[in-house]
């Protein structure tokens, strides 16, 4: 038996520059947030209060990478000029 | 003697002995936190600290587990560290003692023994030891001031090595040893140092360092963790050859040798042998003398490294002997006999006949005088002539234990 | 061709300014305000961290796998009993070796006011160089919603369960960030997340004034699955606990203590308790109960605020 199989150090190390881990938390969402561009005053407060931070700004509007959205719908309740709007997984299938 | 022309003796306390040689070491990190009977430690290890002799962070922590967690993390920073305990100490302190093995941190821990009981009482005894004798950590016993200063210095040379990374606890008896003074040949800084740095020759170990993206106390998964804990049991071996090969290259240096796993006392020809360990040692030997003046053929097997359990060096030296007596300074609830007793008894059969007794002795404040250990050594006479004798006897108590 | 739009961008966001350490799919609740908090401060204060982490709701996270992990930060796991010592040990060696470094010890309310809090008290009493944060949801999320020192009065818990002989928490919160601005440390503050510039602020402070000393952060991070709190109404709960000064926001430099937020009118906290369910049983008698509480506490706040004086030592 390898000693060294997965640990090549003694103790409980771990190295991110081996390897990142990263879960499919997209796939938890029920429903997505949906921007309405020309309500989308960029102020920002979406990007800052989204708590995995995949609200990013685009050309005319911010967007969440849809990716790892947990569909918690902070973006939505936060943004003051409720340019976002919570819709169902089930519209998208 | 470091040498005919470098002899340094001077006379300390076994406590003052600890400090000496953990300073000599030469510490990045110290946590101290008093009780004990290992005060005094701490208090000299501050006043070299003022003085400037001891150059290291102190850290006076306001508990014990607060002083293991501490020096347990600047350990995985990369730092050498030290800190002293007892008792209650040890065991307030016992969930990092188990972490800091588990996450392989070198650290090297004094630890004064005193009992654990459940009264209030500060006395002497080994409980404190047994309470822990499965944390992980590499054990080493010592029996006079002399083997305090040596061993402390040793612990760093085995806990600090490339193949071992496991905290090394050194113990001696409280009150006995702790507030006890001797003659003592303090070693050189020059020697220790030397000592000491064939660990910079070997490579480096992973340390926490900022910026590097590496972190300490990952969750173990699946086989993950298996190999983790494989690991942990596989350098506890190697620890035995190491500790034997360690005290070669000390006795190169101080010319002073103390077995590595275990030492005999007038051990090869006896016929009816007692082992002990910690400072009863120097009481037995005495007696033993004594005796063999006498006629009697009997010595003694001192047990230096309790864990990891130096089973194939017990073996070795006992095989064959008519019969062999284990003195406990402790017990084992839920067992007859003492600790060491059951353990070395596991081995029964390897011992190809020897018949072995326990005596618990030197708990709750009382002592191993030279009368018990003769009441011992006449007791394992008598099952070596096949006399019928109890297989436990607490020496010290009441008749019905073997006492008076 | 419509004109460009203008911008009215957040503040907030010039805070910012380092990467997101931390892998984007990792296992928090949906709205977690702890997951918001931990990614928030590597951006502002660098990711040259080393933050130690104990058993809690950002275990799973902060800690690895075998040699894998979830974020790029040095990190350090271990017990509760011991989280401020670990980071003591840390800092003390490598401020001895001129390593520099940002030690972040970040624990729960579980921790730092139960289990840890003895040597979370010793190491502000030894003025030790690193940044204590504490985020409070309340209680032992991880383990499933359990009481801890800093859950409220009236609060329903599974040790505090709502039955027909107890309602809830019968015993009223400690004030954690108070008894730590006591120890004479050079910066003790408050936050939350959702005046995150405010946040930002104190994080930067702490950064900077930790080579002085010990400082500590006290951030009210609501928990969407304990509290039975809407997942998109986390920021808002942390909003009305400021605005009902059930959290209000200070800071104490040198002792010296200021609110960094006042509250003309604050609002009643039946105004915040009623977004969460584990209050949804009080009567009004067991609101004003916690009312007096939360006026008791703020009005402490505000008479030490009025007190003109320094712990910083002379030179």
């Amino acid at each position: 038996m390898s000693l060294n199989k997965y640990f090549k150090t003694e103790g409980p190390w771990s190295d991110a520059k081996v390897e990142l881990l990263c879960s499919d938390t997209g796939s938890w969402r029920s429903e997505r947030p949906v921007v309405d561009e020309e309500k989308c005053i960029l102020c920002g407060l979406c990007a800052i209060y989204c708590p995995i931070q995949i609200v990013k700004e685009q050309t005319d509007c911010f967007e969440a990478d849809l990716t790892f959205c947990k569909g918690c719908g902070i973006c939505a309740q936060e943004c003051p000029a409720k340019a976002i709007t919570m819709v169902s997984e089930g519209e998208f299938k | 003697m470091n040498s005919k022309t470098e002899s340094n003796f001077k006379v300390m306390t076994g406590n003052a002995a600890a400090a000496i040689g953990a300073t000599l070491s030469r510490p990045d990190v110290v946590a101290a936190y008093p009780i004990t009977p290992q005060t005094e430690i701490i208090e000299q290890l501050s006043k070299f600290h003022a003085n400037g002799e001891l150059d290291a962070e102190m850290i006076t922590v306001e508990g014990e587990n607060s002083a293991m967690n501490a020096v347990m993390a600047a350990s995985l920073a990369g730092g050498r560290v030290f800190t002293a305990t007892s008792s209650w100490g040890l065991v307030f302190m016992y969930d990092a003692v188990l972490a800091a093995a588990g996450a392989r941190a070198p650290v090297v821990m004094v630890n004064v023994n005193r009992e654990t009981p459940g009264i209030i009482a500060v006395s002497s005894g080994q409980q404190d030891m047994i309470s822990t004798r499965d944390s992980g950590w590499i054990f080493l016993i010592a029996e006079n001031c002399q083997e305090i200063i040596d061993t402390v210095i040793t612990a760093y040379r085995l806990a600090e090595d490339y193949d071992i990374q496991v905290p090394v606890m050194v113990h001696y008896d409280g009150f006995y040893l702790s507030y006890l003074s001797e003659v003592v040949d303090v070693p050189t800084q020059e020697n220790v140092d030397k000592f000491l740095s064939v660990l910079n020759d070997q490579p480096a170990r992973t340390i926490l360092t900022p910026g590097e993206q590496t972190g300490c106390g990952s969750h173990g998964i699946l086989d993950g963790y298996v190999e983790l804990r494989y690991k942990h049991c596989m350098a506890m071996e190697r620890a035995k050859d190491k500790i034997d090969q360690i005290d070669k290259e000390f006795s190169n240096i101080f010319e002073r040798s103390y077995g590595g796993q275990v030492e005999g006392y007038r051990l090869d020809d006896a016929d009816v042998v007692l082992v002990g360990s910690g400072s009863m040692c120097g009481t037995i030997k005495t007696v033993i003398d004594d005796r063999r003046k006498k006629g009697l053929k009997v010595g003694l097997l001192k047990i230096r490294m309790y864990r990891p359990f130096p089973s194939e060096k017990l073996i070795k030296h006992l095989k064959g002997k008519k019969a062999i007596g284990v003195v406990d300074r402790s017990l084992a609830f839920g067992f007859k006999g003492g600790p060491m007793y059951t353990e070395l008894k596991a081995f029964s059969e390897e011992l190809e006949g020897s018949e072995l007794i326990s005596f618990i002795d030197g708990i709750a404040n009382t002592d191993i005088t030279k009368k018990n250990i003769n009441k011992m050594i006449d007791m394992t006479c008598d099952l070596a002539e096949g006399k019928d004798v109890p297989e436990v006897t607490w020496v010290s108590y009441g008749p019905q234990q073997g006492g008076e | 061709m419509t004109e460009p739009k203008k911008k009215r961008l957040t503040k907030v966001l010039d805070h910012l300014q380092h990467e997101d350490p931390f892998s984007k799919g990792v296992a928090f609740c949906p709205g977690c305000t702890l997951e918001l908090l931990i990614r928030f401060i590597p951006q502002v204060l660098g990711n040259d961290l080393v933050i130690t982490g104990t058993p809690s709701c950002s275990a799973p996270v902060l800690l690895g796998q075998n040699t894998a992990t979830w974020h790029k930060l040095s990190y350090f796991g271990t017990l509760m009993t011991g989280a401020a010592a670990n980071a003591t040990g840390l800092v003390r060696y490598y401020n001895r070796k001129k390593i520099d470094n940002t030690v972040v010890c970040f624990n729960g309310d579980g921790t730092a006011s139960d289990i840890g809090f003895g040597n979370l008290s010793g190491a502000a009493e030894r003025n030790e160089k690193f940044i204590y944060i504490c985020y409070d949801n309340e209680g032992y999320m991880n383990t499933g919603i359990q009481k801890s020192a800093t859950t409220p009065f009236g609060a329903s818990t599974t040790t505090t369960q709502v039955g027909s002989k107890l309602r809830g928490k019968n015993l009223r919160r400690t004030n954690l960030a108070l008894q730590m601005a006591m120890h004479k440390i050079p910066y003790a503050a408050t936050a939350t997340l959702s005046d995150l510039d405010d946040l930002a602020k104190k994080l930067k402070k702490a950064k900077e004034m930790k080579n002085r000393g010990f400082c500590f952060l006290h951030v009210f991070a609501p928990c969407p699955t304990g509290w039975g709190l809407a997942p998109n109404m986390t920021i808002e709960a942390c909003r009305r606990a400021v605005k009902t000064n059930y959290f209000p926001l200070w800071e104490a430099e040198d002792g010296q203590i200021a609110f960094t937020k006042t509250t003309k009118k604050p609002k009643p906290v039946s105004t915040y308790t009623e977004l969460i369910k584990k209050f949804s049983h009080l009567t009004e008698k067991e609101q004003e109960i916690l009312q007096s509480d939360i006026d008791y506490e703020y009005c402490l706040l505000q008479g030490l605020s009025n007190i003109v004086g320094t712990c910083q030592l002379p030179d």
